[in-house]
């Protein structure tokens, strides 16, 4: 008796792996190719030569994402003064891109870097997303989806540029909050997002992502010296649509040089390899080591029983 | 954008005074050809219009300084010279005429992406404005501050949330919360 | 409880009938056979119940206020540190505490031994709570808790390492529901149901193997979204799965070993024979596996600094952090265990199982709260948060104890099953 239940629950134990297999298996299928960003993205050249650090893109920002009222006034500039955790400001639920300022030792004058989301070729927010509230458009745009987020707020985590908020004040109806390069009101229709339409200094160029290339290294080719010779975000985390000149080297305006040239996703990628191999081989092996260990006990067994009957 | 609107016949106003100016000869143009004041008002949506005192100007800078090479005096930056060196006066000489009050149109953005242009990088006129003036500005110790060239319309105060329009229980003042921040 | 026993000579309760023949109803069941008042005399006589209520008292009011002004009003709602307590220790820490159902499930059911069967129903069960309550923190922590079925049902993003975990948990959960249906079925008198799940005993250990080694892996994997943000020493891209999913080997066996010495000390009453004259045996057993379960962790763990080639972060403060971590988390429970099964020291298992869960909590921890963003600046969860985190774990102890107050988990059932 025995015998046969553990035989027929050993078929069916097979047979659930075997469907779960068949289930699970073809959900890796869209990790398996590194994605370089679609033909016609746009892109925005951020040049920190350029920016005087005026806030007019925070204003814009502000006004065109209808978000909250700010603490202070854009035009206030002691908010550049502004630390917490030994840290200059970051986007959050109420901002989708501030500006800092940096005191370089190299350069007589402060530089300003304005920050907001990168808009990744293959951004992780959107690849660490179980629920794909996040899309990248074909324009570029990494969008989000606040009726379907559940808010676990792994985007935040993996986002390698601390862009995602979390709109932590609401309890009803928290979301997500980042830049999403004015995608609904502008860039769909063609045009720059506001914070590039607002700035006075033309320190954010709008335009293709490959043309933004062109435009960048026809910058540090014609004026030798202004600029290091990178342009931040060409390859960093596989591509971003949003990249940078400056005059100094990166780290000193408070990127993050040690990033990847490739995309997150990539580091992930040995686990998810992994998960097909546990679906299909799993049940055998263990249903193996099973059969394996437990047949001296059966074999005892049949012959008890067979003593038994004889 | 709203201001956008107001700009454009602002901006050909100015390129027709400018125009009118122009003697017939065809050659480098004279100081005393140029306008005395042009009024900047392309973004009086948000600021007052700015009355650019071009004569006062023309004590600190050469033509060129702004004009590149459209002035037929040659191009003051070496590397304008490597193809405008020998250009003459050009038709056009108004700011608004080169540069584009709104660069990044579907259309001028295809002219970015001219293979063959060499000029794909040219800013739009408020970036021109900016650059040009702010940059000189700054090494000559003139005025930089936003506002030291034009004043916040109610618009302005209203985008910016000062003035007028400044967040409940803000205050102006130095404030001390940062400070305090900091030593945290 | 245990002076109630003695009175009582019907109690506890190990079989359907009364000893005068009646059968006992499921309200008496469920009451233990003690009448309302008996059962208040013995709930307040029990100080860790005043404890209890000590916790819940300003415990819920907390939980409520989180519902209701949203989680920023009991945590920092931190940008930079998205994941607190609620994750990383209910969620982290919580799910290889419970690695102990699959484990156990492998050890009697795969591999035959038969001998640890006393304690494979508590090793069950704590499987089964402790992913339950690392649900209950999730739903804590979830901007949206109402949405738990999205990433399941309404809009499954399948290519991201958490709709792995979302998904494994979820059947890893039911999976663990059925493998508790025989103890249920046994003591509702539910036999029908007992004998299915019986049934499908293999067919459910070698799924739950499939599940755990998949999610315990991929809750290590989820860090490899951040590679820049954990410290190098906490990091590994190839190996990170393997470290959450070796130790929570471990981690699973050395709760059985503390959860079991917990009930031999203090639930005498409920426990038979069979469960209180095998326990020490079974736990120098359990205490061999913990053992071996250490080295290969250690082994794995210096694989993955070789590879990385991290060897010179070890000079750093940080370094000093992670050699702590290491001798006392990893080496010192790992020579105890060593020294104590060979000597047949259960107290010593004992004390080395209680250690190492301590040191995997410290780890799931440093990996998702200390040794992340180790370049900005350390985030200090509010007392809130650890009280609310510390609420729920009471909760979850309460659940614990009130199953193996009845279940036939520590005791065979007497009656027919």
């Amino acid at each position: 008796m025995n015998t046969q239940l553990s035989r027929r629950s050993f078929i069916r134990g097979g047979l659930a792996g075997t469907v779960a297999a068949a289930v699970l298996k073809d959900k890796k299928a869209s990790a398996a190719h590194n994605f370089e960003g679609y033909p016609d993205a746009m892109g925005v050249v951020v040049d920190l030569t350029r920016c005087v650090g005026c806030r007019s893109c925070e204003a814009a920002c502000n006004k065109e994402q209808r978000l909250p009222e700010p603490a202070e006034p854009f035009d206030d500039f002691s908010v550049f003064d502004y630390m917490e955790h030994g840290q200059k400001r970051r986007t959050d639920e109420a901002h989708y891109t501030v500006v800092n300022r940096y005191d370089v030792p190299a350069i007589d004058h402060p530089l300003f870097r304005k920050i907001q989301c990168f808009h990744c070729n293959e951004p992780t927010c959107l690849t660490s997303c179980f629920v794909n509230a996040y899309t990248k458009t074909p324009e570029g745009a990494v969008i989000y989806n606040p009726k379907v987020c559940v808010g676990c707020r792994t985007c935040l985590v993996a986002c390698p540029f601390y862009i995602p908020t979390f709109k932590y004040s609401s309890a009803f109806s928290p979301r997500v909050m980042k830049c999403i390069f004015c995608y609904d009101t502008r860039l769909k229709k063609g045009k720059p997002p506001a914070c590039v339409e607002a700035c006075p200094q033309e320190a954010l160029t709008f335009g293709k992502r490959t043309d933004m290339l062109r435009v960048a290294r026809q910058r540090i080719r014609e004026t030798p010296g202004k600029y290091i010779d990178h342009i931040y975000g060409e390859h960093e985390a596989g591509g971003t649509s949003w990249m940078y000149l400056s005059p100094v080297p990166f780290g000193e305006v408070g990127l993050d040089t040690d990033l990847p040239n490739e995309p997150i996703l990539n580091y992930v990628k040995g686990f998810l390899s992994f998960v097909p191999v546990v679906l299909t081989l799993w049940p055998a092996l263990f249903a193996g080591f099973h059969l394996l260990a437990t047949r001296k006990n059966r074999v005892e067994q049949s012959h008890n029983d067979a003593n038994r009957e004889g | 954008m709203r201001f956008e609107r107001k700009l454009l016949p602002a901006v050909r106003a100015m390129g027709l005074g400018l125009l009118l100016l122009i003697p017939a000869g065809g050659l480098a143009m004279d100081v005393d050809d140029a306008p005395a004041a042009v009024v900047i008002d392309f973004l009086q949506n948000l600021y007052e219009p700015v009355h650019f005192d071009h004569t006062m100007h023309l004590d600190m800078a050469t033509c060129s300084h702004c004009h590149h090479h459209t002035i037929g005096t040659g191009p003051a930056n070496p590397l304008c010279a490597r193809c405008h060196a020998g250009a003459g006066e050009g038709d056009i000489v108004a700011c608004s005429d080169c540069h584009d009050a709104q660069p990044f149109t579907v259309e001028n953005l295809k002219k970015t992406a001219e293979p063959k242009l060499f000029h794909i990088d040219k800013p739009g006129l408020m970036a021109a404005f900016h650059i040009n003036c702010r940059g000189c500005h700054e090494e000559a110790g003139g005025p930089t501050g936003c506002q030291d060239c034009h004043k916040m319309t109610e618009a302005g105060e209203k985008r910016f949330n000062t003035g007028k329009y400044a967040p409940s229980g803000y205050k102006a003042v130095p404030k001390h919360h940062d400070a305090e921040k900091k030593h945290e | 409880m245990e002076k109630l026993t003695v009175d009582n000579r019907s109690i506890p309760i190990v079989d359907h009938f009364k000893p005068d023949g009646t059968r006992w109803t499921l309200r008496e069941k469920l009451w233990l056979g003690l009448t309302p008042r008996q059962y208040r005399q013995q709930f307040f006589r029990n100080w860790v119940n005043w404890l209890m209520i000590g916790i819940f008292a300003v415990g819920i009011p907390l939980i409520l206020q989180r519902y209701i002004f949203g989680l920023g009003s009991i945590t920092h709602g931190s940008n930079d540190y998205p994941w607190g307590l609620f994750l990383g220790f209910g969620l982290f820490s919580m799910v290889p505490l419970s690695a102990s159902g699959f484990v156990l499930g492998t050890t009697v059911d795969i591999f035959g031994r038969k001998d640890f069967a006393p304690v494979e129903r508590l090793a069950l069960l704590n499987g089964l709570l402790g992913y339950f309550f690392a649900v209950v923190y999730l739903l804590v922590d979830l901007g949206l808790p109402w949405r738990l079925p999205y990433p399941l049902f309404i809009s499954p993003g399948p290519a991201a390492v958490l709709f792995l975990v979302g998904w494994h948990v979820a059947l890893y959960l039911s999976v663990q529901i059925v493998e508790m249906i025989p103890a249920f079925g046994e003591w509702s008198g539910w036999l029908r149901g007992k004998r299915w799940a019986r049934s499908i005993t293999l067919g459910l250990t070698i799924a739950a193997i499939m599940l755990s080694t998949l999610h315990q892996g991929a809750l290590g994997a989820l860090f490899t979204y951040a590679p820049g943000k954990v410290h190098p020493l906490w990091y590994s891209s190839e190996f990170q799965w393997i470290h959450f999913l070796c130790s929570s080997i471990f981690a699973g066996l050395s709760m059985v070993i503390v959860s079991s010495t917990l009930c031999k000390w203090t639930l005498k009453w409920r426990a038979d024979e069979r469960f209180l004259k095998s326990l020490d045996t079974l736990t120098i057993g359990l205490g061999k596996g913990c053992a071996f379960a250490l080295i290969t962790y250690l082994a794995v763990k210096i694989v993955s600094l070789a590879q990385d080639q991290e060897w010179s972060y070890l000079l750093t403060g940080w370094g000093q952090y992670y050699l702590l971590e290491m001798g006392v988390g990893v080496l010192l429970p790992m020579w105890l265990f060593a020294v104590a099964v060979r000597n047949r020291w259960v107290g010593l298992v004992r004390f080395a199982a209680f250690l190492s869960v301590l040191s995997v909590i410290w780890n799931r921890i440093n990996t998702s709260m200390i040794a992340f963003n180790w370049k900005l600046y350390q985030e200090i969860p509010s007392w809130q948060e650890v009280w609310v985190s510390i609420t729920l774990f009471a909760l979850y102890f309460l659940v614990y104890r009130f199953i193996l107050y009845r279940l036939p988990v520590l005791y065979e059932w007497k009656g027919e099953k």
